[in-house]
């Protein structure tokens, strides 16, 4: 009978070993990363350092107005599903007019907040993960280093900032685009007036969910941008690396959401909200 | 004839530089091992570098030299051993010093290291931002001052994607000279460059010795250049992991018998050399013809 051997120098517990070493290396790494944020901003603000503001605003562009049509399609699409398929069945029970507020809620408290974090971490996440890779591959964040320039205040801040300010205006602007999914489906297919539908989303939506879905969104963003910079920043200096950089910061980024969606829903539970 | 124009003199209070102690040598590297985590690159260098000195660091691929520079600037930290910049221990020196240290090096790195988001006066201006007081007004006209003597003035507002790659190694050694820098790291300069463009490069390197009175530490596989510009050098052995040769290039390739220097001194391949000693052999035990 074969027996697992743990302690040979070359078998599975050698392996085991180097992973376990690998594991706590990176998330040591990403500890640092996550420090040294906070520590960058302040040694910035106190030392009066230049701020790449042009850049922010570069960024803030990118990731706002440049990004309109793709959260606009993707929440459209997600509010129209949701009405549909809650039509199908609240009709079943005379119970139509609801799909007002199954749409209104599900879209402002959770679906335009994720929708639009995913998608910014599949859009913005990956375009900063390989603009920052494609930096360190060409020796460029070498050779803001050797000016003694801080590359996480430099290059990390402006992005982090940007995508934390710009993601809660686009999510209201998706809440806009989800309700109005499902307007167009609720008024095509389940007959219902414009008039009454939105009548009933009035009632239906409380401020609260608007505030936690913005509040959300502010992590989301801060999230997204944290996670595609640092693999941006730890990328492998050639074009696979790149390659690779993207990659990671969209599935990591994409978990990251949902995981970050999932403790908000159990905050928001035990708040009442 | 007229005299050469010089750079503009950065003021000091602006420009400080490393704090000089008494009869420092301004590059001294004492006894450096480079490693990669467990994997040992090189050990036992040891050299200095005084004002006004152009100093090769040659190898084989893969001997180090371009991580050498890299410990020279402060990017990586020694295994062992110290790097001083006018005395002055970068890994043991505390963040305003190593500041310090740092506005007393430009560094043009292999592939020019230009910042693709900025245009070419942008990239020349930014070291002037970050090391010097000087208002965005004078930052420009110094640059464009630089970029005049790498004969870039009309390419100022160009992107580093829209130049040819001689002309982004120019405006990497504009950025690299702006501040007059004592110190000047050069990595492979010559690189990808055709014969006449490295020959330009050469004397660029030697106008910049002449008119800043910087010294310049350069890694180089060309030949023609190192024998060219370089007063003094190392060679580094990817085998041994050591230094196997000192000297100038035309030193080295006078006098030095190591198989290796030789052979690359000599512009030989080792597969040459190793040809040519079998070939050697065979004859010796061969029987002779007729």
């Amino acid at each position: 009978m074969a027996t697992l051997d743990l302690a040979g120098p070359e078998g599975p517990g050698t392996r085991l070993f180097a992973l376990i070493r690998l594991g706590a290396v990176r998330s040591g790494r990403a500890l640092a990363f996550l420090g040294q944020l906070p520590l960058s901003a302040v040694v910035l603000v106190r030392a009066q350092a230049p701020f790449p503001v042009r850049d922010m605003l570069r960024i803030a562009v990118q990731c706002s107005a440049h990004a309109l049509p793709i959260v606009l399609i993707v929440n459209l699409l997600v509010g129209a599903i949701l009405a549909f398929v809650g039509a199908v069945q609240l009709v079943k029970f005379g119970a139509g007019i609801y799909v007002a507020d199954l749409v209104g809620i599900a879209v402002t408290r959770e679906m335009a907040a994720v929708m639009t974090a995913i998608v910014m971490a599949g859009r913005t996440g990956a375009a900063f993960a390989a603009e920052l890779a494609t930096m360190q591959a060409n020796e460029e964040i070498d050779a803001l280093e050797v000016l003694g320039v801080d590359t996480v205040a430099y290059l990390v801040l402006p992005r982090v900032i940007a995508l934390t300010l710009m993601l809660p205006l686009l999510y209201f602007y998706g809440c806009a685009a989800g309700l109005l999914g499902g307007l167009l489906v609720a008024s095509g297919m389940m007959d219902l007036s414009p008039a009454a539908y939105i009548a009933r989303t009035g009632v239906a939506l409380d401020l609260a969910y608007f505030a936690l879905g913005a509040s959300k969104s502010l992590f989301l963003g801060g999230l997204v941008a944290m996670t595609a910079c640092y693999c941006g920043l730890h990328a492998a200096r050639n074009a696979t690396g790149v390659g690779q950089a993207a990659t990671s910061a969209v599935v990591s980024g994409i978990v990251g959401v949902i995981a970050l969606d999932a403790v908000f829903a159990v905050c928001a539970n035990a708040l009442h909200i | 004839m007229n005299a050469p124009p010089t750079l503009l003199k950065l003021p000091n209070q602006v420009l400080p530089g490393p704090t000089p102690q008494d009869g420092a040598p301004l590059l001294d590297i004492r006894d450096l091992e480079m490693r990669f985590g467990d994997r040992l690159i090189q050990q036992n260098i040891t050299f200095s570098i005084e004002a006004r000195t152009i100093f090769a660091i040659m190898g084989t691929s893969g001997s180090g030299k371009s991580t050498l520079l890299k410990h020279i600037v402060g990017l990586l930290a020694p295994a062992a051993g110290k790097v001083l910049h006018h005395g002055q221990d970068y890994w043991a020196a505390d963040a305003a010093q190593r500041k310090a240290v740092r506005t007393g090096f430009g560094m043009l790195f292999q592939s020019a290291a230009l910042w693709s988001s900025m245009t070419v006066l942008d990239n020349v201006c930014f070291p002037l931002q970050q090391l010097t007081g000087l208002d965005r007004t004078e930052r420009e006209a110094r640059a464009r001052e630089v970029l005049g003597w790498v004969e870039l003035s009309d390419f100022a507002a160009f992107y580093p994607s829209d130049l040819s790659g001689g002309m982004r190694k120019r405006a990497g050694l504009a950025r690299a000279i702006v501040a007059s820098p004592p110190l000047l790291l050069l990595d492979e300069p010559s690189a990808g460059l055709d014969p006449i463009g490295s020959r330009r490069l050469d004397e660029l390197v030697l106008d910049i010795r002449e008119r800043t009175g910087a010294a310049v530490v350069f890694v180089s596989h060309e030949l023609p250049s190192l024998l060219a510009i370089a007063d003094d050098g190392i060679f580094l052995d990817a085998d041994s992991k050591r230094p196997i040769g000192h000297g100038s290039p035309r030193q080295l390739l006078a006098h030095e018998s190591h198989p290796t220097v030789h052979a690359f001194m000599r512009r030989e391949t080792v597969v040459d050399t190793v040809r040519a000693t079998h070939a050697t052999r065979a004859g010796a035990v061969a029987p002779s013809a007729g």
